[in-house]
Formats: C-alpha cells, sequence, structure tokens
C-alpha cells in the first residue's frame, strides 16, 4: 500500500505519505519523502527489532502484518489530528513493514518536516504514540526455539497491559 | 411506537494476528441479524474466548467496543474485522 494525500487546501500544502512493504525501509526515502524549502528542521524516528531475551531463548526476528485499508484511514485521521495541533507542520512520513524482519533491521521510520524543530519533535512523539494506540499493525516476536508470541502496546486501549507504558506482554501462549 | 425492522445481511468476518490463529481462518462469510449489537455479533464468532475482554471489532474501519450499548447497521458485503491488541511501530 502507497499513498500520498492531495494538498490540504488553498493555505496548507502538507503532504502525508503513507507506506507499508515487505523490503527493507529506506530512511533516505522517508527524509526525502518531507523535506522542504520551507523547513527548517526534519524530525526523524527509527523503530528497530530488538535482540530481546524471553524464556524461548532469544529473539530472532519478528513477523508483522495489518489490516491494510485501515492502517490508511487511521493514519490520515492520526495526521489531520497533528495538524490541526501544530498547523505550521509541513510534511509527515510514515513507512512500516510487513512480513519478516530480522534482529537490527528497521520495522518503521517516521519522518516531520517543520519551520522549527519544536513542533516538529513533539508532532513526531504524538504521531508515535498515536500510531501505537490506533493503527491496525501486529507484531509476532519469534525465539530461537521458533516458539512466538504476539505483542500488545500499552498504548492500545484494549491491550491487558494498558497503562502501563513501560511494559509490553505477551498475550496467552 | 414502531420496531425497527429486522433483517438479514451478509458481512465477511476478516481475522487478525492470534484472533485468526485461534480461528483457523483468515476470513469467512457471515450472515447476521441488522441491526446488530456488538456483543450479540461476537457471540457469533468461535473459538475466540481467550481474547475475551482484550480485543474490539472494526466495522468498515471504524473501531467497535464489544458490548451491548449500541446497534450496528449492517449492510451487505461489510467487512467486520477481528481487532486483538495492537503491536505496531
Amino acid at each position: 500500500m502507497s499513498s500520498q494525500s492531495p494538498p490540504l487546501g488553498a493555505s496548507k500544502k502538507g503532504r502525508d505519505i503513507f507506506k507499508l512493504s515487505h523490503h527493507r525501509l529506506s530512511v533516505e526515502d522517508v527524509v526525502a519523502a518531507v523535506g522542504s524549502a520551507s523547513c527548517g528542521a526534519i524530525s526523524l524516528f527509527i523503530g528497530t527489532t530488538r535482540e530481546d531475551q524471553s524464556e524461548s531463548g532469544k529473539v530472532i526476528g519478528l513477523e508483522y502484518e495489518a489490516y491494510e485499508p485501515m492502517v490508511q484511514s487511521e493514519l490520515a485521521e492520526l495526521c489531520r489530528r497533528l495538524r490541526a495541533r501544530w498547523p505550521d507542520l509541513a510534511h509527515i512520513c510514515v513507512h512500516h513493514r510487513l512480513g519478516w524482519v530480522r534482529v537490527g533491521e528497521a520495522s518503521v521510520v517516521a519522518a516531520v518536516s517543520s519551520p522549527h524543530r519544536h513542533d516538529g519533535q513533539r508532532a513526531l512523539v504524538c504521531l508515535l504514540d498515536g500510531l501505537k494506540a490506533n493503527v491496525p499493525v501486529w507484531k509476532k516476536e519469534v525465539y530461537e526455539d521458533r516458539k512466538a508470541s504476539w505483542k500488545e502496546n500499552a498504548e492500545c486501549a484494549w491491550a491487558s497491559c494498558h497503562g502501563n507504558h513501560d511494559a509490553q506482554t505477551m498475550i496467552g501462549q | 411506537m414502531c420496531d425497527i425492522p429486522s433483517c438479514l445481511t451478509n458481512v465477511c468476518v476478516l481475522y487478525f494476528a492470534k484472533s485468526a490463529e485461534l480461528s483457523g481462518v483468515r476470513e469467512e462469510l457471515l450472515q447476521v441479524d441488522t441491526p446488530i449489537n456488538s456483543q450479540d455479533l461476537w457471540t457469533r464468532l468461535l473459538g475466540l474466548r481467550v481474547l475475551q475482554g482484550h480485543v474490539v471489532l472494526a466495522v468498515r474501519h471504524q473501531y467497535v467496543a464489544i458490548d451491548d450499548q449500541e446497534a450496528l447497521t449492517l449492510r451487505d458485503g461489510d467487512e467486520v474485522a477481528v481487532v486483538p491488541p495492537l503491536s505496531g511501530g
């Protein structure tokens, strides 16, 4: 899925660019997507796959899946809220992996451009919080012994660990 | 006083993540009453008991809590997604 929204109106020319990909993400592509001559700042986040330990041994990778049409609509709504809160934002870009992601690889790359850094940095934090809370993507940790478990974001309102923002827990094996 | 007329409609249930593993399928066609509350709709989905309390539905790409409070008006061909806790980002 690849999406680019039209300009928001006569006085707003911000782009919201989303992409789900089964291939390695390019940080350069995401940065290029938000570049703008009017911006003094690009705020960038790269989420990478950690080599966590569990009773089943080391994590060897993550498997991602998504409800793709609804990823599109939820990200669009999220960007609408970000732009309402920070009207000076220029462009927003999110690229997210699907399928198998090895330890060390990027699973999400997100960038926001803005005239000055404060708005962009704050918007980026909210973008990531919103992504984790509302965008229908799921990841399964796969371990050395080939066992696997579905993760839950604490930000998600119906997660069993909701409210504990430092924890992610496994759902029933 | 008028009753809201009830009829049957065909929806496509989509299963994701843990719910797909529990149900054994990625999607299925279901004939349901409309209007229907989400609690009654949930009882039609078998094998998902372990998710109880930590799952929502998405109807026409809008999240819907599973309760008996609000009647959903479903249309022929609507997608109903089973949404376990999210873990994107």
